[in-house]
């Protein structure tokens, strides 16, 4: 308010204007050289671990049928070449249609898009509720039994095997209780299992990183400021130490989920049969249809460039400190 | 304000993110299904009411189909929901696998290449085209047709073309004669000429046959949802609906089994079946075998091919690996369910002592043999392929066990006789229920995966396929095989069983071929 001047917040206005553009150019230069990379290094192995034709054709199809099926997908062009005539394609928004499905590639892996979103983003709001509380009452209680028990505990979910946690929620809740179901997609009673199975891990990566940042907070000099100045312990905690220990949880909560859009989904989902694109990424390469491993690379690529971009916004706001540049 | 700038930016991704993953709780088959497709024109006054809805199943499988076109892909996922909505001019009977009427109420063969089939009248597609001589035309052009380039094309090789004789009769044309037009024809599954053509897309994933259920949606990776066909020609189906759910872990199989939320689970592995109340088991078709290259010392000699059978215990391996749910192959890689099953040979019993004979005999003993396996594809591949060197270094052999990554194994299969692997793991199934099939792939000079060659065998087949007396064919069949079971051309092992797991009030037996037909299926109280 006080820096309202006669030309002063248009200035400055236009100022940060221009700064996030120069920083978004940046960015998206940068994005697009990681997507770049992604592809081709998805490419150069896809077709190097083997002949693509004879993998995709049936057991018994003749020698002549395989290398017309080769001939037909242009597997028999040098790599330089077939990488060109996919990248020329797919700058067009076509990455080929799935040899497995035999509709366009980038279409199948959208439409399992949300699927995936839905179950990223419900583990890792699971996790964060479960973890904040939870890790700032053991940093209140340093060493009491409650912090003992949190410390074992977020150890556990972080070591969990995955597939084993979910088969045995999935015994429990599904098969000795009807609560929730074994698998599938469509209801929350679907959702609950695998959100809760891929939570366990962040969850107890984030419940250890709120518990050492808030004793850090605890012991700084600004909270004995604030108590003197008479606000409520609850204030103390939650508007001043846990605004300054988040810096480091938002960061470890947006790698976990990083992590799990790209790829950590794959267990949870097969696990589960529920239909998003880890799922999908598995069925393809099992099944050797490279347009449609290269799409979901290209799609998870591009997901994961967004999340970082997304990430350092997050950093500015939270920190005014920290300047997009 | 900078900050405030970025606040928002970063709230405008994150609800994006977040109404992009919330604004879509309903499964995404709205987007794939087209509206036009699901809905075939009413019918009028169905002759006896479907059964209700309410009467309905889940069938847990392990995959999702490649497409619903029953013409292209050779995908047992495919085939599982298309065997349901499609049919074939013949048909098997469930229990005997004989050849019964399907959409064709009678055959018969003109001359050498012409077979004329009668079609059965006032049959409709699920749209309401008419069944009729130009569909069979259509179908059958349609699956030879070069440009199209269907995998299934071996089950239709000597097909050249047909045509229409009159509304309800069609001929059929071979290259040759070719006995095994009729098991061909319980293959090729016929489709709708107009909806085919007009709707190439759609086709894919709405498909429209005569069988006793319609298609009604597919929401891609979660579920395939089938209703009875009110108007069907044939026995009503007593359930009136069936979901597909494709459910890749097998734990989850079971449990879904478990839950009630499924009522029929495949190829349920045999540790699981303790855990399940109702399950059903039947002689599958697979075969895993060890394919002997025998051109290749020692096992030129065979005596040495003989050792290697009498070394293994079928038994024991049956048991071991299988629970049981395998039966020891006798002595051929068909079932008796097979044109040219030889009933007269049986599995080369266990005998160690007189393998070790054998190899002495043949100067042998204490060889060193290469065995290529693989892991993963088939139930307990690798666990069998260890188990057999284990049975072999019983009786003396060194065994070298190379279990190879997929494309390494495919190209060994593929690499013909020269460069063949002394010994490597395979697995057969024949679908086609004709021995050719088997023999002319394994057994003969050239066959595809074959490293064996016997002038007389490569004979037989070759007669074969164009005799068509079938008792002379008969005979032919039982001939080779027993050249081949004498010859030891192979290891033979064991034949898989299929088992499936049902939900405590399902009722239904499997089938030899593998085909799940919903219509063979009761629910009862």
């Amino acid at each position: 308010m006080s820096r309202r001047g006669p030309r002063g917040p248009a200035l400055h206005y236009w100022k940060g204007v221009i700064r996030i553009t120069a920083y978004l150019i940046r960015r998206l230069l940068q994005s697009i050289l990681v997507i770049v990379g992604v592809s081709v290094v998805v490419f150069v192995i896809t077709r190097a671990i083997g002949d693509p034709a004879r993998m995709m054709m049936p057991l018994e199809a003749t020698d002549e049928q395989v290398e017309a099926f080769a001939q037909r997908m242009g597997f028999r062009d040098p790599l330089p070449v077939q990488f060109w005539n996919w990248a020329k394609d797919a700058l067009r928004g076509d990455f080929g249609d799935s040899l497995w499905q035999r509709t366009p590639a980038m279409e199948l892996v959208l439409e399992r898009m949300p699927a995936s979103l839905l179950l990223c983003f419900t583990a890792i709001t699971l996790a964060l509720l479960a973890s904040i509380p939870l890790g700032i009452l053991a940093a209140l209680r340093p060493r009491s039994w409650l912090d003992k028990l949190t410390t074992s505990i977020s150890l556990i979910g972080v070591c969990i095997p995955d597939f084993w946690l979910g088969l045995m929620l999935m015994l429990l809740f599904a098969v000795s209780i009807h609560l929730f179901f074994t698998s599938g997609y469509g209801t929350p009673r679907h959702l609950v299992l695998p959100a809760v199975t891929l939570a366990a891990r962040p969850w107890g990566r984030i419940t250890q990183i709120v518990r050492t940042s808030m004793m850090d907070e605890m012991h700084k000099a600004y909270m004995v400021t604030a108590r003197a100045k008479g606000l409520t312990e609850q204030k103390v905690i939650i508007s001043h130490a846990l605004k300054n220990a988040s810096i480091p949880i938002v960061t470890l909560a947006a790698w976990e989920l990083t992590r799990m859009l790209a790829g950590y989904t794959i267990v949870v989902e097969t696990v589960f049969a529920w239909p998003g694109f880890g799922q999908l990424a598995l069925q393809a390469i099992e099944r050797r249809d490279l347009t449609l491993i290269q799409a979901d690379v290209f799609l998870v690529a591009l997901i994961v460039v967004a999340m970082n971009i997304s990430i350092d916004f997050i950093y500015a706001a939270l920190d005014p400190r920290v300047r997009l540049a | 304000m900078k900050s405030r700038i970025g606040t928002l930016l970063v709230a405008v991704l994150l609800v994006s993110l977040l109404a992009s993953a919330c604004a879509t709780p309903a499964p995404p088959p709205e987007a794939t299904t087209p509206p036009e497709a699901t809905t075939p024109p009413e019918a009028t006054t169905p002759p006896e009411p479907p059964p209700p809805a309410e009467i309905s199943i889940v069938i847990a499988d392990g995959g999702e189909p490649s497409t619903l076109d029953p013409q292209y892909a050779d995908d047992g996922f495919e085939r599982n929901v298309n065997d349901n909505i499609y049919e074939m001019l013949l048909h098997r009977d469930s229990g005997t696998m004989e050849i019964v009427p399907g959409l064709a109420t009678d055959y018969e063969q003109v001359d050498d290449t012409t077979w004329r089939f009668t079609l059965r009248e006032g049959v409709q597609f699920h749209n309401g085209e008419p069944f009729n001589a130009e569909a069979v035309v259509f179908s059958v052009e349609r699956i030879i047709d070069p440009e199209y380039n269907s995998e299934q094309i071996t089950f239709v090789e000597t097909v050249t073309g047909a045509e229409a004789v009159d509304e309800y009769t069609v001929d059929i044309f071979t290259t040759g004669p070719d006995p095994q037009l009729t098991s061909r024809m319980t293959w090729m599954k016929i489709v709708p000429p107009i909806y085919t053509e007009e709707n190439p897309d759609e086709f894919l994933v709405a498909p429209v046959g005569t069988g006793p259920y319609k298609f009604v949606e597919w929401a891609r990776g979660d579920h395939i949802t089938l209703e009875a066909n009110a108007d069907y020609w044939g026995a009503a189906p007593s359930i009136g609906r069936v979901t597909y759910r494709p459910i890749e872990e097998d734990a989850t199989r079971l449990a879904a089994l478990q839950a009630g939320e499924a009522q029929l689970v495949t190829n349920l592995i045999p540790e699981y079946l303790a855990q399940v109340s109702n399950s059903v088991s039947g002689h599958g078709l697979e075969f895993p075998w060890i394919r002997i290259n025998t051109n290749v010392d020692p096992l030129t000699d065979v005596r040495v091919r003989q050792a290697l059978n009498y070394a293994i215990d079928k038994e024991a391996l049956a048991e071991a690996l299988y629970g049981g749910y395998a039966a020891v192959a006798e002595g051929q890689i068909l079932t008796p369910g097979h044109f040219g099953y030889n009933p007269s040979v049986a599995a080369y019993p266990y005998d160690p002592q007189m393998a070790m004979d054998l190899l002495e005999e043949a100067g042998a003993a204490g060889a060193t043999l290469e065995l290529v396996g693989e892991s993963g594809r088939w139930l307990k591949d690798k666990e069998l392929v260890e188990a057999v060197a284990a049975q072999l270094e019983a009786v003396g052999l060194n065994i070298d066990v190379n279990i190879a990554e997929w494309s390494d194994w495919l190209d060994l299969l593929f690499a013909g006789a020269e460069a063949a692997p002394q010994l490597q793991y395979s697995s057969h199934d024949n679908v086609m229920m004709d021995a050719d099939r088997t023999l002319s792939g394994q057994f003969t000079t050239g066959g595809s995966q074959a490293a064996y060659g016997n002038p007389q065998v490569d004979q037989l087949v070759e007669d074969a396929r164009t005799e068509t007396d079938v008792a002379a064919r008969e005979a032919m069949y039982h001939e080779a095989v027993q050249i081949i079971y004498d010859e030891a051309a192979c290891i033979f092992l064991l034949n898989l069983d299929n088992i499936y797991g049902l939900g405590e009030n399902l009722q239904w037996s499997p089938r030899i071929d593998g085909r799940i037909l919903v219509k063979d299926m009761t629910l009862v109280e």
